[in-house]
């Protein structure tokens, strides 16, 4: 049987103070997506203050352990254990604030009308931990394998890129990064102003 | 509709069903309206079934998750113990069931079919309106029922048919010929044997029409 508790799960802490575990890669679901987010301490947030605009996905989030103050839209709610939010404007911001230090909070999330298909960003997250520790080489490998499933995703293509520039793989961050701006061409101007780039922002096919 | 809802499980339910022995439905995705994924919630007492034992027919894998309580699932042949936090994965084709072993015991299931958009059948939906119409409450129950049709394929036969043993067992006969009509008219004749053994049109049995449209 194919079962974790929720401590057990995976931990990759982010930049604004919540702890991503991925549920969804833990059991390789393609039904629905669906992760679990904790915090490093209360005071800090539990789910990420975001949109859902790009993906267009519906969301509900439950509340497993602890307190929250979630934000939606202009409203400000403070839950607790068995509390729920369904968020199905992909406009609305949402995030929540830990108000406790063990809170955890479930999201699950899908496109009304359409086949569910894993998110991209989930690949970014879980390469975090190897970038952060400069494992270049297993930061690469997490993109490749979200890229075998999306070969033309461009945020994908572009963080590919930055993770080979930083692993000394000049060549191919420039083939990534000249893709990723065929792509979408909005990637050329962040990356003349990114710091993933100063190794290969001389060479001759860095975008100008 | 407003953009966003803000509830409790303990404010969505629960709703006793006909059809899942002790476990009380907590219709998460029948009340919110959800269109992208099923979830529900099912909540027991000690020693009661709080997973209705099935596989799902429907292709969706399920997530199970303990939010409040304790539960003792079996999957497959396999028991697990799960305490509140406690995540359990299954695949469409295999067995599973769970009974509550505390007070108040929650479980979440999430589904959803790989490669496919959701599409809900609407069992829940006709335990929130059988239930509401066994509470005396026969117009919220019918609008839940009629919602469910607004939103069902026009070939499908379900929908006429779950309204046809709405109306019999708790609203007006007559309404109740006009859907079994229109159910009758989509249907194979397993329905038709079906319909034969189900308590829920009894009281159309002695009506000429029945011999008429069912045999």
């Amino acid at each position: 049987m194919n079962h974790a508790q929720l401590d057990e799960l995976e931990r990759v802490e982010m930049d604004d103070g919540f702890v991503w575990r991925p549920v969804r890669r833990r059991f390789d679901i393609r039904g629905f997506g669906v992760n679990a987010y904790t915090t490093r301490a209360a005071g800090e947030q539990v789910v990420e203050s975001h949109t859902e605009e790009q993906l267009g996905h519906e969301e509900l989030y439950v509340v497993l352990r602890g307190r929250a103050r979630f934000t939606i839209g202009a409203d400000e709610r403070e839950l607790g254990p068995g509390e729920l939010v369904f968020v199905r404007d992909p406009q609305l911001r949402r995030g929540a604030v830990a108000l406790t230090d063990d809170a955890a909070v479930l999201a699950v999330g899908g496109k009304p009308g359409e086949p569910y298909e894993v998110s991209a960003w989930e690949a970014m997250f879980a390469a975090v931990p190897a970038a952060r520790a400069e494992r270049w080489d297993e930061a690469i490998r997490i993109h490749e394998e979200a890229l075998a499933e999306r070969p033309d995703h461009p945020a994908l293509l572009y963080n590919l890129a930055c993770m080979e520039a930083r692993g000394g793989r000049h060549l191919d961050a420039l083939l990534h990064l000249k893709r990723a701006i065929e792509l979408d061409p909005k990637w050329a101007d962040r990356a003349r102003r990114d710091s993933d780039f100063a190794a290969i922002r001389d060479e001759p096919g860095f975008p100008g | 509709m407003s953009g966003y809802e803000i509830l409790s499980l303990d404010e969505l339910g629960p709703y006793a069903s006909e059809n899942h022995g002790d476990a009380l439905l907590i219709p998460i995705r029948s009340r919110l309206g959800l269109r992208a994924f099923g979830a529900n919630a099912w909540t027991a007492e000690p020693g009661k079934t709080i997973v209705p034992p099935h596989e799902e027919d429907s292709g969706n894998e399920e997530l199970y998750v303990v939010v409040r309580g304790r539960a003792s699932f079996t999957v497959g042949d396999e028991p697990l113990d799960a305490p509140a936090g406690t995540l359990v994965h299954v695949p469409p084709g295999v067995h599973r069931t769970a009974v509550a072993e505390e007070p108040r015991t929650i479980v979440l299931a999430v589904g959803g079919t790989p490669g496919q958009p959701f599409a809900a059948h609407g069992w829940d939906d006709v335990v929130v309106a059988f239930a509401e119409a066994r509470a005396g409450r026969v117009e919220q129950g019918r609008a839940v029922m009629r919602a469910l049709a607004e939103r069902s394929p026009e070939d499908a036969w379900e929908a006429p048919y779950n309204l046809a043993c709405f109306e019999a067992r708790f609203g007006d006969p007559e309404l109740a010929w006009d859907h079994l009509r229109r159910a009758f008219a989509r249907a194979t004749e397993e329905l038709r044997e079906f319909a034969r053994n189900d308590s829920d049109l009894a009281s159309l049995h002695d009506d000429p029409r029945w011999q008429e449209l069912v045999g």
